[in-house]
């Protein structure tokens, strides 16, 4: 058996954690609030692509997972006083339960009308929180004013890198395992995976969890740190498709794509607005992403390493060799 | 007792019946051939096996029933199956596709990668290419190196030769009666290539629109006027 973990691999993730926290030496406070709301878009990114770029269970419903987990915790600090030691894992381990008793059936179901099923999940959490006691969730307004687990731009982004590297560490470790290899071939041909032995049912509710887990870790710290949530943005679709186009514009089925692709549409969106203050913003990025998908639909972080073979002299089309990125895919 | 015995077996796809009342016997450590056209029910005999389609009648793997059971647990069971046309993760190495297939074998996971490699000495150079990007006769050793990652008793191959160039046929059916010559493997094979189901199955079937027309040994069947008929137009 191949190691999970190679000396280049794990050098590669120290000089990554090394580069990030020198940042905040080198930047405005400004720069480090985009790199925050990047790195929560990466984790809900990441936390998209476990189970849809994955398995190919293409999920439209991720705002909903992370929504169970904000909603969860900001009601138990706000409304009923809970230390955020206990409300924030408990708010994690809402969206894990509250999104298998939801999604399992749907997982039994595939391609469109998947993604279908878990879109209606999202307006059905949307419209119940408008509705279903709105003295807790706060109704249309929804909640302002919740406890912040650290103040402060540079310990915020040190919190919210830090939850991105663990996360996304742990996510690579994963996927390098056979598990993670069984997860990918799902993706590729469910058939036969289970051609192979394999309960892929088992394995997708697998997936799912892990999904779930990520989500609901990246809604809980996020609610924390914006201090209110609001239904309509929270489930709300431009918020959906940039969880998706960030994991695609990226590079699907990766760790890292995802997290290129949140860094580079949360500046890009942000550079933009000098030049384009209102919502064309998103015509833009919707214009890169579409230039993207036709031309690299594999991604940013394909396009990375493509130039990186060149630079060495490799002819990356003549025989694709998944060695070349294995170290840190 | 024969390693597989299937009894009155009826398989449908929807309402669609495909076979019907196919009753064959399997001795361990044999290679057996199904012969037939397209359409004669050879794949669909496989899937039955599998699990993967609507059956009635009866399957049993050395005394145990198939029927009914998820491919899951029929390969846990102990069948191993390289399916038509290869049907491998185009993006994953073949390492890696190895490995999908090991996941049930556990412990014996790094014996049985050595033993394909050892089988298929081509893929040691290419074990870190995408399989997407293979040649077909790789990518059918990756398929039937898959199958015998799960460390199967009976090993169901489907159509391994399907455009396949002369040589690889050849390097293929090397492999699988060195397989069984070496460690006694069943292989259940299903061709359209009669020549290649008879250099080396032991006994053959012939199936017809999804009943069994024939079967007897080899050396039988070679000389057998109908078969010259069905398949050598002579």
């Amino acid at each position: 058996m191949e190691k999970i973990f190679t000396t280049r691999s794990i050098l590669l993730w120290i000089l990554f954690a090394v580069v990030m926290c020198a940042i905040p030496f080198l930047a405005g406070k400004g720069f480090l609030r985009i790199c925050i709301q990047a790195f929560f878009l990466a984790i809900y990114a990441m936390s998209w692509d476990v189970l849809s770029g994955r398995t190919g269970y293409v999920s439209f419903g991720h705002p909903f997972l992370v929504g169970i987990g904000t909603y969860a915790t900001a009601i138990l600090s706000y409304r009923f006083d809970m230390p955020l030691i206990a409300s924030i894992p408990l708010g994690i381990l809402a969206t894990m339960i509250g999104g298998t008793i939801l999604f399992l059936p749907a997982l039994r179901i595939k391609e469109t009308y998947f993604a279908l099923v878990t879109l209606a999940f999202m307006e059905l959490i949307y419209q119940l929180t408008q509705v279903v006691r709105p003295d807790l969730t706060g109704g249309t307004r929804g909640i302002s004013g919740i406890e912040s687990i650290t103040t402060g731009a540079i310990n915020n982004y040190y919190l919210s890198f830090g939850l991105m590297f663990i996360i996304a560490f742990s996510l690579w470790a994963l996927m390098r395992t056979r598990l993670g290899n069984a997860l990918s071939a799902i993706g590729m041909n469910e058939e036969a995976v289970k051609g192979c032995g394999i309960n892929t049912t088992k394995l997708k509710l697998f997936a799912f969890l892990v999904s779930a887990l990520v989500a609901g870790i990246g809604g809980a710290f996020s609610v924390h740190y914006f201090g209110s949530l609001a239904p309509r943005n929270l489930f709300d679709i431009n918020f959906l498709f940039t969880i998706i186009v960030a994991a695609l514009i990226g590079g699907s089925s990766t760790i890292i794509g995802p997290m290129i692709g949140a860094l580079f549409l949360t500046f890009l969106l942000e550079y933009l607005r000098p030049w384009v203050p209102g919502t064309e913003r998103f015509f833009i990025y919707g214009i890169v992403a579409l230039l993207l998908y036709m031309y690299r639909p594999s991604g940013i972080y394909a396009i990375f390493w493509e130039v990186v073979d060149k630079f060495k002299g490799k002819n990356a089309s003549s025989i694709k060799d998944s060695t070349s990125i294995q170290g840190v895919k | 007792m024969a390693l597989l015995e299937i009894n009155n077996l009826e398989a449908f796809y929807g309402m669609a019946q495909s076979l019907h009342g196919i009753s064959l016997n399997i001795e361990e450590g044999s290679i057996v051939g199904i012969i037939g056209s397209n359409g004669a029910g050879k794949s669909t005999l496989m899937d039955s096996i599998m699990g993967l389609v609507n059956t009635k009648g009866s399957i049993k793997l050395e005394g145990e029933e198939l029927t009914g059971k998820k491919s899951a647990d029929v390969v846990k069971l102990g069948v191993g199956y390289a399916p038509e046309r290869a049907h491998l993760f185009p993006y994953m190495s073949v390492y890696d596709n190895l490995l999908v297939g090991g996941i049930t074998a556990k412990e014996d996971i790094d014996k049985n990668l050595s033993m394909v490699l050892d089988l298929f000495p081509n893929l040691i150079d290419r074990k870190n290419q995408e399989t997407g990007t293979q040649s077909g006769g790789e990518r059918q050793m990756v398929s039937v190196g898959r199958a015998l990652m799960t460390s199967p008793r009976l090993l169901l191959v489907d159509e391994p030769t399907i455009g396949l160039s002369p040589k690889v046929c050849l390097d293929i059916a090397r492999a699988l009666r060195k397989l069984n010559e070496e460690t006694g493997l069943t292989i259940l094979i299903t061709e359209q290539n009669v020549n290649f189901a008879m250099s080396l199955a032991s006994h053959i079937h012939v199936f017809e629109t999804g009943e069994l027309r024939l079967s007897g040994p080899t050396d039988e069947l070679r000389s057998n006027p109908e078969l010259a008929k069905a398949y050598f137009g002579h």
